[in-house]
């Protein structure tokens, strides 16, 4: 009996081992791939996927400047790769065995983020711009179709308290900087001045700096417009369709432009498994699987043999799926410099203890 | 960056009468058995208090890394290689009182938060420790309940409970009306963040007050009313000076601890209820400055632990 057992379990622990080690590690944005999609992969590929999550590219970076290992694949958004490369946390595609690389649209492609596409391969869009609540905005006699409508007093004084911005340096500098007519990217400091002197004017309408937290909030009705990212205002119509609410959440792209940010997948250096990790961004670039999260959470999809299996509401959402003109007025943030970030910090500091 | 009491604090303001410590004899075996009573919490305070301030020491006077973490501590150029340290961190927090502010306006809500707990906590860990011995666990064991759920749980909680379409607040926002005032908001505001405050730490505030309160002899307050003390003497002149200890503890529980804390003014708070907690998870998260968030950290722990040690002095005074 007991050599019966030790056989079983000479048997039993190479198959163990086995299926431990053939698990893919993605470490990824909160509710950013399909479950589906998951399954599907795992059936394909005969291994498991283990997902963690981080809420911030900061949260992301921090963890690696870290010493974090035991992911594979990451999805930074753009502006990140160039950084991460740099530090030496990533290791270079191979592209022979991303046969579906061809997908992508050329507009996604070749980023000064990324020359080449060495180590990165876009996986899906977000613009940051504005939602709100239709029934309400309706009601007030308000039209929401530019940055106006958080920074001017005029505009806020009938939104009091029903507005939040993001809880982000980069983004709310982006749009204060938009609303004055210059760049995202735009480091002249009398320029950041003059979008702190907006941000402070506005401040006091405003309800909170939310990161997250305004889909539940816009979805709920306590909220009536919010500066977020249109996966999210997509969520929250969801949210808003699900609860039965008497109203209709919709996005708003400002038309002075906006921050596009495009998440890419990459490979960790020390990644256990870089084969399995090729595979799954293979996989990904299949237009029918990236069209799954677009269909979930509303993302912009840059993967061309995607387009035909969006569902058409979402399509049709310019916001969205800009046309060319629109589109030439999205911006991607770039790095800054340490010190260009300890600048803008002491204005956010300054910003919120006021 | 909530730190931890050093753990001294709470067992001897608690023990009251005075008693004198016990002492081990002082033969080989005595100090064998003294090191291995105490051994083990001197590890846990030196492997997670003293050596992470001492990698905090380090990295407030170095530069911050352009993704993160660190710049190398020593730089090479054409004259060799040259000990990369500066002091430039901390002028900077001297040089700009935005930071000082944030110090004192983070003060005042642990301060108001500490306060607000002792005015609630008094009563019931009085009530809890005159109850019979059989209710007195059960009441202490409620007190500690919600510890069992998670505590951002309990605190999105309170944006429901605070939210403008709760029942509580509509009910509440009724009344004002009846009177002809203007509904109030709650959410998002400084209130809502103090509400947030109080609740979580209200807990630190009942346990050390019980454990004093429950140890004082009925027998005084008896000699008290038989000397004619009425039941504000009896308090205020006997259980109020007695109680001293625990009240010391209990603040210092209370007011380090929120003094840190930024979770519940990012989920509560509104557009200016940032507290100095907020700013250091700014500069190790989103501004990659990890020596500036270093020196705000420190600045943080020498004023907690001044704060800690002027409760643990006054708590001994009030003994004598």
């Amino acid at each position: 009996m007991k050599r019966l057992l030790l056989v079983a379990a000479m048997l039993a622990l190479p198959a163990v081992v086995r299926a431990q080690d053939n698990v893919l590690h993605i470490y990824n944005w909160n509710d950013y791939i399909a479950p589906e999609t998951v399954a599907r992969f795992e059936k394909q590929c005969n291994c498991k996927v283990k997902q963690s999550y981080y809420s911030d590219n900061e949260e992301l970076l921090a963890k690696l400047a870290a010493g974090a290992k035991g992911y594979d694949i990451l999805v930074p958004t753009s502006n990140y790769v160039l950084g991460m490369a740099k530090a030496g946390w990533l290791q270079p595609l191979d592209k022979s065995r991303l046969p579906n690389l061809g997908n992508i649209l050329p507009a996604y492609m070749n980023t000064p983020f990324d020359p080449g596409n060495k180590y990165s391969v876009p996986y899906a869009y977000t613009i940051t711009m504005l939602g709100y609540n239709e029934r309400k905005i309706k009601e007030l006699g308000l039209t929401i179709d530019s940055w106006s409508a958080i920074f001017e007093p005029r505009i806020l004084e009938k939104l009091k308290g029903r507005i939040t911005v993001l809880d982000s340096q980069s983004e709310l500098m982006a749009a204060a900087l938009k609303y004055l007519g210059y760049s995202v990217n735009d480091r002249d400091p009398k320029h950041w001045e003059q979008a702190k002197q907006v941000i402070l004017e506005a401040k006091p309408y405003w309800a909170a700096f939310k990161a997250s937290g305004y889909i539940e909030q816009l979805a709920a009705g306590n909220i009536w417009l919010v500066h977020g990212y249109s996966s999210d205002i997509y969520l929250a119509d969801q949210g808003a369709q699900e609860a039965k609410q008497p109203f209709r959440i919709r996005h708003a792209l400002p038309r002075e432009g906006a921050v596009l940010a495009l998440d890419a997948m990459v490979i960790h250096k020390s990644a256990p498994r870089p084969d399995l990790a090729h595979q799954f961004i293979n996989f990904m670039l299949d237009g029918k699987n990236s069209v799954d999260l677009t269909n979930m959470i509303g993302s912009g999809n840059p993967n061309g043999a995607a387009l035909a299996h969006i569902k058409p509401e979402i399509k049709a959402m310019s916001a969205i799926f800009p046309d060319a003109e629109t589109a030439k007025k999205l911006e991607m943030l770039k790095d800054m410099t340490s010190r260009e970030r300890r600048t803008m910090n002491r204005i956010w500091t300054e910003i919120k203890a006021r | 960056m909530r730190e931890k009491t050093p753990p001294g604090i709470v067992q001897e303001a608690a023990s009251v009468p005075v008693k004198a410590p016990a002492r081990l004899p002082a033969s080989p075996g005595g100090r064998l058995a003294r090191w291995l009573v105490s051994g083990p919490p001197l590890l846990y305070l030196a492997v997670f208090f003293a050596i992470p301030t001492l990698i905090m020491v380090l990295a407030s006077f170095r530069f911050p890394g352009d993704f993160g973490g660190l710049a190398p501590i020593f730089y090479e150029d054409e004259t060799g290689r040259h000990l990369d340290l500066t002091l430039e961190n901390y002028s900077r927090f001297f040089s700009d009182f935005l930071y000082t502010e944030l110090f004192i306006k983070s003060f005042a809500y642990a301060a108001l938060t500490t306060l607000v707990c002792l005015l609630i906590a008094y009563p019931l860990a009085m009530l809890i420790a005159r109850s019979p011995k059989k209710q007195r666990d059960l009441l202490v064991l409620l007190v500690i309940l919600p510890f069992w759920s998670n505590f951002l749980i309990r605190v999105y909680a309170w944006m429901i409970i605070l939210g403008p379409n709760s029942v509580f607040l509509g009910a509440f926002n009724r009344v004002l009306g009846v009177f002809g005032l203007e509904p109030v908001t709650l959410l998002y505001t400084p209130f809502a963040v103090v509400v947030g405050l109080v609740y979580v730490h209200l807990p630190f505030m009942v346990l050390p007050l019980y454990a004093n309160l429950e140890k004082h002899d009925p027998a005084l307050l008896d000699a008290a009313q038989d000397l004619g003390a009425n039941a504000w003497n009896r308090f205020w002149r006997v259980t109020w000076p007695l109680s001293l200890p625990g009240v010391f503890a209990g603040a210092a529980l209370v007011f380090i601890p929120a003094f840190g804390i930024f979770a519940i003014p990012d989920i509560l708070g509104g557009t200016s209820g940032i507290m100095i907690g907020n700013v250091i998870k700014q500069q190790f998260l989103d501004t990659r400055d990890w020596p500036f968030g270093s020196v705000l950290s420190i600045v943080l722990t020498v004023t907690a632990v001044a704060l800690a040690g002027l409760a643990a002095a006054f708590a001994r005074r009030s003994r004598l």
